[in-house]
């Protein structure tokens, strides 16, 4: 146990190195969160697994932009428009209606007796052909996750680094419906992630004030909550979830809720916990003996002491969503099927699986990945609040 | 200690109660139930005899409201939500050898008799119908007037059975009691969670030590990779890789395909059953137990380091222990004690991840069973499989103190 408490007391009188020591001066000490910050830079794997999952999902919101089947910028007959961006625009919700319909048919880019979407990857080809003031700018790779056998060149289950019968390169070949896989698995990640991260917010907000709640004022409330919330984290959760999506065909924001349903329970035992013990303790004791307001003690005081646990926690819950999506769409419960989603991939890969090798592995290295790097932000976030110097998972 | 644990069995009889009303109402109140169901094959049926002509007319009109009415009655439709759920449990009684009566003023037949209505509408009861002095009083006469304003008169004798008797009722899909189903698929699914069990106990505790020992030596890293894989990716996903892998196809061709045997199973001698089966079973009991493997490897390589700095284990390496008591003696019997105590979870965890490892690996385990009910609307399997995982989850919390109070005899609950 002594040397454990070491790397915890050594801190704060002790600037890390002597560099900063010499520039800053050496009174001023760091608040417990850098402290915590600097500490997690240190750890390298976590730190690097938390800049490369962040870069990937920065980047991954302008995916339309990098990996789609609509061209970025079309200049025809001295007018430019962009595609791309129109169709992102108009698929958020909400505002997305002020822009009109999402898509520029192929007469109006001058591709003859296509009243439906433009194909911009044919239409490229015959701009070049008439080498007239008309051009176009693809995105880097020209595929879309949702365009299927129907569009001319996407010839099912080709494998990765073929070429389909129009001479296009394909990174990691076509699924049995002719979608690009590398689309349809990078459209997948921010699929995933946005899923993970929007239910485990919600997860939060519902769970952090009940808990909170629950561990301060206790009583009648509290007694009953808990057998609520043992009931629930008895019950066979997914199981429950795939039975309701069975019966209502949930879209992503349904999903969600579905899954908030019983998500908020684990946030709110921690917080509970934290809550419980933080009131007994004597800063508490003497709020309230000074007659500072009850509203005031829980969010000043006891708030900010009590946040560890879910913080470090967070990571776990983001890899438990995804975890989640990805195993209902596996099933064929989870999001409506034209969404890029890993799960979904996975299903086909399953169906294919003596024939088409790339159908699992691609979804299933990106899956493993992101998994893999979220525990990794987890452990260091871990280590860097725990003051013990080996590391745990639980 | 015995207090503690009555009263714990006894707070699972609230939890229980809680569950099941949960998943039944969810189930019960959704639409497109096994009435419906019904009503669509009949439906389907007449339109299809008719040549698909007129099909479309209204379902009301086209199917009798007393054929309605028995439909309604078969999945007791005609009672109440909670009636159901008490009937469900076994605290109401259960219609059965039901009679509908065509004439109040015949006999008609009941089991190996032949019974006759007496007394006024509205308050008959059933007598022998050769000897009229006789009531019949097990038979329970029901009146209600139908929707198209026919009387219907059923008889029927009522019997206290559920789930609390054990009667989980018949699979629609299967034809057969869902009791025995679940029995014969249990035992395949248990053969991988009791072999994994007893794999991941043994390997983890070795595998922990070592890494203990080892701690930041490339050993260590290297299986802590492997460790976060197992921890990170679900089970069915690595099942999955495994079976790319090494299923056949496209890499190697060292395992099957999935399945619990092969479809010549049956002409094997005993040596290549067991080697059938063994070839079957490696790559499910890896994807069914990885998950709880991980997570205990890890429990017990940080029990060992925090048990490894303690003075005791300084003293007993200063009595001059050699290393092996201390380690496999001394510091074990410490850090046994929280892996000791998941066993209940780890059970648990098992098989909630059921449904998909035998989907991934077409095992006809109760994982796909239940999977298959959700989708053929199987309402007896779903409601049997729900309540068996809650008992196991009830029960797993319990056992885990109790072995946890086992271990450790220092914990006395109260």
């Amino acid at each position: 146990m002594a040397t454990d408490q070491r790397s915890t007391t050594a801190t704060p009188s002790q600037p890390p190195n002597g560099n900063e020591a010499a520039v800053a001066p050496p009174k001023k000490s760091l608040t417990i969160n850098q402290r915590r910050w600097r500490k997690f830079k240190g750890l390298k794997r976590g730190y690097y697994s938390f800049l490369i999952l962040v870069t990937a999902y920065i980047l991954s919101l302008f995916l339309p932009l990098l990996v789609n089947n609509k061209a970025i910028i079309v200049h025809y007959n001295g007018e430019t428009y962009f595609p791309a961006a129109k169709s992102f625009f108009v698929n958020i919700p909400a505002i997305g209606s002020i822009f009109g319909s999402d898509f520029y048919s192929g007469e109006s880019f001058g591709q003859v007796g296509n009243s439906g979407e433009a194909v911009y990857r044919k239409l490229q080809l015959q701009y070049e052909r008439e080498g007239g003031s008309n051009y176009l700018l693809m995105p880097l790779y020209k595929f879309g996750p949702i365009e299927d056998i129907s569009v001319d060149g996407n010839d099912p289950l080709k494998a990765p680094f073929d070429s389909d019968s129009q001479g296009q390169f394909r990174l990691l070949g076509t699924d049995d419906r002719g979608r690009d896989v590398f689309a349809r698995m990078v459209y997948g990640f921010t699929v995933s992630i946005s899923f993970a991260l929007i239910m485990v917010l919600i997860d939060y907000i519902i769970g952090v004030p009940i808990g909170g709640m629950l561990g301060y004022f206790g009583g009648w409330f509290d007694i009953i909550m808990q057998r609520i919330i043992e009931i629930w984290s008895t019950l066979p959760i997914l199981f429950i979830v795939i039975i309701i999506a069975s019966l209502i065909r949930p879209d992503f924001w349904m999903l969600i809720l579905i899954l908030s349903l019983v998500g908020w329970i684990g946030p709110t035992v921690l917080m509970r916990a934290e809550f419980y013990r933080e009131k007994a303790k004597d800063y508490v004791a003497a709020a309230i003996s000074i007659g500072v307001p009850t509203r005031k003690i829980i969010l000043k005081h006891i708030l900010p002491n009590s946040l560890v646990p879910i913080i470090t926690f967070f990571p776990f819950t983001v890899v438990g969503g995804i975890t989640a999506l990805v195993s209902l769409d596996f099933l064929g419960f989870g999001l409506p099927p034209p969404t890029p989603s890993w799960g979904q991939m996975l299903g086909v890969g399953l169906s294919n699986i003596t024939s088409s090798w790339w159908l699992v592995m691609v979804p299933l290295s990106a899956m493993f990945s992101t998994l893999l790097l979220t525990v990794f932000i987890g452990e260091g976030i871990r280590e860097a609040f725990d003051p013990k110097v080996f590391s745990r998972l639980r | 200690m015995t207090q503690y644990f009555i009263r714990r069995l006894l707070l699972t009889i609230p939890t229980f109660i809680g569950c099941t009303i949960i998943v039944f109402f969810i189930v019960q109140l959704a639409p497109g139930g096994p009435l419906e169901q019904q009503l669509m094959a009949l439906k389907m049926g007449a339109g299809n005899e008719r040549g698909g002509g007129n099909a479309r007319g209204e379902g009301g009109a086209m199917i009798p409201e007393s054929t309605m009415e028995s439909l309604r009655e078969y999945y007791q439709l005609d009672r109440s939500t909670p009636a159901r759920y008490m009937i469900w449990l076994g605290l109401f009684p259960r219609p059965i050898n039901p009679v509908v009566v065509k004439d109040v003023n015949e006999p008609f037949r009941i089991g190996e008799k032949q019974g006759r209505l007496e007394g006024a509408p509205g308050n008959y009861h059933v007598v022998n119908a050769s000897n009229s002095s006789q009531t019949l009083d097990d038979w329970t006469v029901e009146e209600k007037i139908l929707k198209d304003g026919t009387k219907r008169v059923r008889v029927y004798q009522k019997e206290f059975s559920g789930i609390l008797t054990g009667n989980f009722g018949d699979s629609s899909e299967y034809r057969e009691p869902v009791g025995g189903l679940i029995v014969d698929r249990m035992n395949v699914s248990l053969q991988f969670g009791l072999i994994g069990l007893i794999l991941s106990y043994t390997v983890c505790v070795y595998l922990g030590i070592q890494k203990a020992l080892k701690h930041g030596s490339p050993f260590d890293v290297v299986s802590s990779v492997l460790v976060f894989i197992g921890y990170s990716v679900p089970g069915w996903a690595l099942g999955l890789l495994l079976l790319v892998l090494l299923g056949g196809g496209s890499f190697w061709d060292v395992f099957p395909l999935g399945s619990f045997q092969s479809r010549d199973y049956e002409t094997l001698d005993f040596m290549g059953k067991l080697w059938d089966r063994a070839a079957h079973a490696v790559l499910p009991t890896i994807a069914y137990t990885i998950a709880g493997f991980a997570s205990l490897t890890v429990l017990m390589k940080n029990s060992i380091l925090e048990n490894i700095s303690q003075d005791y284990v300084r003293t007993a390496f200063a009595k001059g222990l050699r290393e092996r008591r201390v380690i496999w003696v001394h510091t074990l019997r410490n850090s046994i004690i929280p892996i000791a105590s998941r066993i209940g979870f780890i059970v648990a965890a098992f098989i909630t991840g059921s449904y998909f490892v035998e989907w991934v690996f077409n095992i006809d385990g109760i994982g796909k069973l239940s999977y298959q009910a959700i989708l053929s609307r199987d309402y007896n399997i779903v409601f049997a499989f729900t309540v068996i995982t809650v008992l196991i989850q009830l029960f797993g919390a319990i056992v885990s103190d109790f072995v946890l109070a086992l271990v450790d005899p220092r914990i006395r609950f109260k």
